[in-house]
Parts: C-alpha cells; structure tokens; sequence
C-alpha cells in the first residue's frame, strides 16, 4: 500500500490490475474533497467516477517523468468539474477571469487572517459553509493548497495558469475569506 | 496562518461513502473486461481472416512458382553443381527472375498479420479479466 503512484502505474501498465484499484482507493477522498465544493454532495460520485474512467483511458499517456500523477489527476478532475458546470450552466472555474489575473501580489502581510479571526472558523460547518460563499477560482487554489498541500507551482499546472496569477487568487482568496468571516460575525 | 489553515482545512474534510472508491473499481473492471473481449475477438477474426486469405495466395504462389520455372532451377541447383558455381551471378540473378515477388510479399504480410493477431489474440484470452 506504501508504493508511490508512479510505482502503482509501471504496475498496473504491466498487468497488475490491483494497482489502479489503490490509485483508485488512494485518490476517492481527495478528489472528492475538491470535486464536492464545486457540484455538491448528490454529483460528487458521479463525477469522480467519471475521472477515474477518463484516467484508466488515458493511463498509457500518462508521462511519468514530465509529471506527477497527483496533478494529472487533479487537472482531469478540474477539467471534468468544469464541464459538468458548463452543462449545467453553472458558474465555472474561469467564468470570473478577467483582465486582473495578471496582477501580481505578494503576501507580504501575514497576518493578513489574524488569529483572532482564524479562531472564528474553527468549527468544520463554518469553513465549510464560508468556502461555498468563495468564487470558485479563489476557491479551488484555496482547497488544493490547503487541504491537499500542494505547491502554487503544481496548483498553477492544474489550473493552467501561471505561479504569480495562483499566487495572487492566494492572496485574493484569503482577502475574501476574512471579507465573508467578519460580515458573518457582524 | 498557513498551518492553522491547514488544520482547519483538514477538519472540514467532506467523507465520501465507504463502498465509493469500490463501486468505481467494478466500473472500471466490467470496462476493462468488455474492451479485452472485443479486442480479442477482434485479433481472432483479424487471424481467421488472414488465415483463409492466406490458403489461395499460398496456392496462387505455387502456381506461379512453377509456371515461372523456378523448381526446373532449383532441381538444378542440386543436381549441377559444378556448374553452378561456376556461373553463381547468372544463376542467382535467372532465379530471382522466375520469384513471384507480388505474390510473395502478399503471402508474408498475411502470414506476419495472422501470427501477430493469433498471438494477440492467446494473450488477450488467457489474460486474468477474461477468466474471471
């Protein structure tokens, strides 16, 4: 179980059909993590399945040592995400893109979500339902960073945008979480 | 704030249901099953095909072989030798002549596309999705 998911895939690419069953097993809960925040509880599964039938068709173009299977994954649930909301003519990742994406930030101010603050949204309901107030585009490099760990470059790869546009969504995104926290105190 | 966020991410963590990542794998698996059945059958009718093909381009190829005069050459070359090796070049070149070349490049590519689909076609069938 300890195998890494490059291992996995020479695996499963040899014959070994467990092994895409472990990916499978491995990724449900974070895909569904990011996946839910954007369509809900009742399509998350349908989706997710959808994903993982679009990477075991896909498995053999998969390079690995151009990228991480994490961050394929992640791009194919985006882009299966996205979909799905075009259809339902739902508001979509970069259905809020404009010409502000260019602008660069830095976090200079790390206090910029004091603990005070911080300390408001401890409760799991709050966080979750602050984040369903979040557009989408903060959202999600909100949820890849934070609850999958991942860095402002990978999450820039998913999101097909560059380090310093994630790094300002970052920045934004915090913005429009204290934004919503102190309006929800008031 | 990162860590803190971090944490708090964490514990908001939404659970999907247990049977979820199961339910996707059998999904997956009657895919898996149905694409290897197709191929197969598909790499077996490729092989009966160039297997019926092959019994009147193979006949077509005896035919021509004799009409051309290539056995009356070749029993020469076992009985004559001396002369042969003599007169190698004119031999070599009279013999590649009286060769079908059309009909034996039609022969071998039937023969390779049904060896290779014969072969594709035993593993796709002993392979464990097909026997399950």
């Amino acid at each position: 179980m300890n195998s890494s998911d490059e291992d996995l895939i020479k695996e499963y690419l040899s014959g070994n059909q467990d092994s895409f069953k472990i990916l499978i097993e491995r990724y449900t809960t974070p895909l569904y993590n990011f996946i839910v925040r954007f369509v809900g509880i009742d399509n998350a599964p349908d989706i997710i399945q959808d994903v993982f039938i679009k990477s075991w068709k896909n498995i053999n173009k998969f390079d690995i040592s151009k990228s991480h299977f994490k961050t394929w994954i992640f791009t194919i649930a985006r882009n299966t995400t996205t979909d799905y909301l075009r259809k339902k003519k739902m508001q979509t990742f970069s259905s809020l893109d404009s010409d502000e994406d260019s602008f660069e930030e830095n976090i200079k101010d790390e206090t910029i979500l004091p603990d005070e603050e911080l300390s408001e949204i401890e409760d799991k309901e709050f966080l979750n339902k602050t984040l369903e107030k979040i557009s989408p585009k903060y959202k999600e490099v909100l949820v890849l960073y934070y609850q999958e760990e991942m860095t402002f470059v990978e999450i820039g790869k998913i999101l097909n945008k560059p380090t310093n546009t994630v790094k300002s969504y970052h920045y934004r995104a915090i913005l429009e979480l204290r934004k919503l926290i102190l309006h929800q105190n008031l | 704030m990162e860590r803190d966020l971090q944490k708090l991410f964490k514990q908001a963590v939404y659970q999907p249901e247990s049977r979820l990542s199961g339910d996707i794998w059998r999904v997956i698996e009657t895919k898996e099953k149905r694409a290897s059945t197709i191929k197969s059958f598909s790499y077996g009718f490729v092989g009966i095909i160039s297997l019926i093909l092959l019994v009147p381009m193979v006949s077509n190829l005896v035919n021509q072989l004799s009409q051309s005069g290539f056995y009356q050459y070749l029993s020469l070359a076992f009985s004559d030798i001396g002369s042969i090796s003599l007169y190698w070049k004119e031999f070599i070149s009279s013999v590649l002549e009286t060769i079908p070349t059309t009909s034996l490049i039609l022969v071998l590519s039937l023969l390779f596309i049904f060896l290779i689909s014969s072969r594709r076609a035993f593993i796709m069938f002993k392979s464990p999705l097909l026997t399950v």
